[in-house]
């Protein structure tokens, strides 16, 4: 399948901090590209680059076969940017804020009109659409935002963290329209540091940590990439700096991370190694709350690629 | 075209939906204008007099007034007298002591105190009191020559008089470019703050419109169009025209609500038209310059009201240009508000068109020129900054 966006070794520098290194990726139509990484991982970077905001340093980002770049004024009618900034005026309706935005893409009435209606539906604002944008919950504030990247039914969607702030229900509508979207064949890139929505919505995922990409593949395929170990989660106070050391000289224990509240390990065969991992935890002071044992999922890979836990 | 159109028109209505810029924009100037008419205008009509004190020169002087046209009335304090031309109700007050009487009988030098207010009406009454005293001066100096030449002073007055009656007189007619009445002929009582108000509150809108330049960078607005099929060129010719338009529309607004409410008469509207475009456009460039620059919305609020209204008053829309001191009056040049202001007394005043304002348009067009580049290249740079 062809791509709708081809990226080929990316780069972007500032001063002497490369955000982003050497990052190419594709993604096909219908398909639903994952960036997870933590905050400061280069997503945003690699973002704005792929929404023509920044040119690369070196590399280029191809959306249908063209190079995409600010100047790239015709490409852009292809991308459909959801920032993670709520980019809506709160002293406009939430139908006069696409409308606004619709006009900037060179949209004209009545088709206008007609896809505003369209799209007021899709994010479920239509009893809403004549209140100002102010005036809404965070939750419908995110799903106007999505809205407006929607409007132009652009080949690309990309979506920087677009459930940041948002309540659980809101968030899983937010996740069901993305879904829906990838169902209509729209390519999407969507970046997120919430494991649980990479595993939901991606068909591939790249995780990406200091500005590179570490790994690449399905869901599975990354899961592979950790030789299927298990992980174990103690949460609680005290030393844990001291108790993630004790931990580490534990037989069986392949990794451990640490962060103000929480040691992670991930382990071969967790069930055996619960106890001795406990009363390790506990002679190093660490008065634990809760313990936690989880199969592989993408937490574990990115704490095999990177030694450090995603929420770090 | 589109999206310069889009923002330009989306600045509008923001502008327009912003319930804080109700008062100030559409009420305040209005009562400004009032106020300042009260204050200041006149209608052209009697000059209103008092003359304090109870002597013969007293009467002298206000038997004169009266003769002259002005309405006079007697008695009280200098206090009084200065109150009730406070509150507008009198224009102009003669003081004359005992003291005073007594010297001019003697044919002593005599410096009597007047008291004026600030209105242009105020300004003709000082006229008017000046020539009385210096009629009665002379008045008395004929007096006291035929006394001098041996002549009873019965006889001598009483001489003088026939003299005052039938004789050749010698009307006043004022001429030159520094008359203060002269410079004021013609205006109705709120032309003047109308004229000055139009450039202070456009001006002023323009500023709090900065503002919203930066919100907008803030919101990941500007971002956003930028994700778009829209150059940044269009951003900035956007934004510029929103300003522009929000400015306009203030003007316009104060322009025909002082016509319709008030009777402001503003002459030539092709020429009033063009000096207010003329400086809606410097004010918008002005504009930009600020919202580029500042990052802070409260900080950029804060100091467009301050900025707004030091070039305002240093650019005559609080005091007239007339009453400036020649060194502020050189200053006061550098502001756009000097420009607008003198080409609005040339169209109001003096019934000028569009070619006897080509001079303030000129300025105000440079000023542009000028202004207009550095905000666009300053925008550039902050939405540069804002990616």
């Amino acid at each position: 399948m062809a791509a709708v966006l081809a990226c080929e070794g990316l780069v972007r520098r500032f001063g002497d901090l490369a955000a982003v290194d050497d990052v190419s990726f594709t993604i096909a139509a219908g398909e639903t590209y994952g960036l997870l990484g933590p905050n400061g991982a280069g997503k945003t970077t690699t973002i704005s680059m792929v929404a023509g905001l920044l040119d690369p340093d070196v590399g280029v980002a191809r959306v249908l076969g063209d190079p995409i770049g600010p100047a790239a004024v015709d490409v852009k009618r292809h991308i459909g940017l959801v920032p993670q900034e709520l980019a809506i005026y709160p002293d406009l309706t939430g139908r006069e804020n696409l409308a606004f935005f619709g006009r900037l893409q060179g949209m004209r009435k009545p088709d206008l009109e007609a896809r505003v209606d369209e799209v007021l539906e899709v994010i479920g604002l239509v009893d809403r659409a004549g209140d100002l944008a102010k005036e809404y919950s965070g939750g419908m504030k995110r799903r106007l935002n999505i809205g407006i990247g929607l409007l132009h039914q652009p080949s690309l969607l990309v979506l920087d963290e677009p459930t940041v702030g948002v309540d659980p229900q809101s968030r899983n509508a937010i996740l069901e329209s993305v879904e829906a979207l990838s169902g209509e064949g729209m390519a999407v890139l969507y970046t997120t540091h919430y494991m649980e929505e990479a595993e939901r919505l991606c068909d591939r995922i790249a995780i990406i940590d200091h500005g590179r990409l570490q790994a690449e593949g399905t869901r599975d395929e990354l899961l592979r990439l950790t030789g299927e170990v298990d992980r174990i989660d103690l949460v609680g106070s005290g030393d844990l700096g001291a108790a993630a050391d004790a931990l580490r000289g534990l037989s069986g224990v392949e990794r451990v991370a640490h962060d103000g509240h929480t040691v992670t390990l991930t382990v071969h065969d967790a069930p055996t190694l619960v106890a001795p991992v406990v009363s390790t935890a506990v002679a190093a002071r660490m008065s634990l709350a809760d313990v936690e044992v989880s199969r592989p999922d993408l937490e574990s890979v990115f704490l095999h690629l990177t030694g450090r836990a995603l929420r770090d | 075209m589109t999206a310069v159109l889009a923002i330009a028109g989306t600045g509008l209505r923001r502008f327009l939906r912003d319930r804080s810029n109700y008062f100030f924009v559409f009420v305040f100037p209005l009562l400004l204008v009032v106020l300042i008419g009260l204050q200041f205008g006149g209608e052209g009509g009697e000059s209103r007099a008092i003359v304090v004190g109870g002597s013969d020169l007293a009467d002298q002087v206000a038997t004169g007034l009266e003769d002259g046209g002005a309405t006079v009335s007697r008695g009280g304090s200098v206090e009084d007298a200065q109150e009730t031309i406070a509150r507008g109700r009198a224009d102009a007050a003669v003081v004359v002591t005992e003291a005073d009487d007594a010297a001019f009988g003697a044919g002593e030098p005599v410096e009597l105190d007047v008291v004026a207010g600030s209105s242009t009406q105020a300004l003709a009454a000082r006229q008017v009191v000046s020539v009385e005293l210096g009629r009665v001066g002379n008045d008395q100096r004929g007096v006291l020559s035929l006394e001098a030449a041996g002549i009873p002073p019965d006889e001598a007055l009483a001489a003088f008089d026939t003299v005052a009656a039938v004789g050749p007189t010698v009307a006043r007619s004022t001429v030159g470019d520094d008359s203060l009445d002269e410079a004021f002929a013609g205006l109705g009582q709120f032309d003047l703050g109308a004229a000055q108000q139009v450039s202070l509150f456009v001006f002023l809108a323009s500023l709090a419109g900065a503002a919203s330049l930066i919100q907008s960078r803030q919101l990941g607005v500007t971002r956003r169009e930028l994700a778009g099929p829209v150059t940044t060129t269009q951003v900035v010719a956007g934004e510029a025209l929103g300003r522009f338009v929000v400015a306009f529309t203030q003007g316009a607004y104060i322009v025909a609500g002082t016509a319709v409410l008030f009777g402001v008469d503003w002459g030539d509207p092709v020429a009033t038209g063009a000096v207010l475009v003329a400086f809606c456009a410097v004010s918008a460039s002005v504009a930009m310059v600020f919202g580029s620059l500042l990052d802070s919305v409260n900080v950029a609020s804060g100091v467009g009201v301050g900025v707004g209204l030091v070039v305002a008053a240093l650019g005559g829309s609080m005091l007239p240009l007339e009453l400036f001191p020649d060194n502020l009056l050189t200053v006061s040049a550098v502001t756009p508000h000097h420009w607008a202001y003198e080409a609005y007394a040339e169209i109001t005043r003096r019934g000028g068109g569009v070619g006897d304002v080509l001079p303030q348009l000129g300025v105000l067009a440079l000023m542009t020129a000028i202004l207009l580049p550095l905000g666009a290249w300053l925008l550039r740079r902050s939405l540069a900054r804002a990616l």
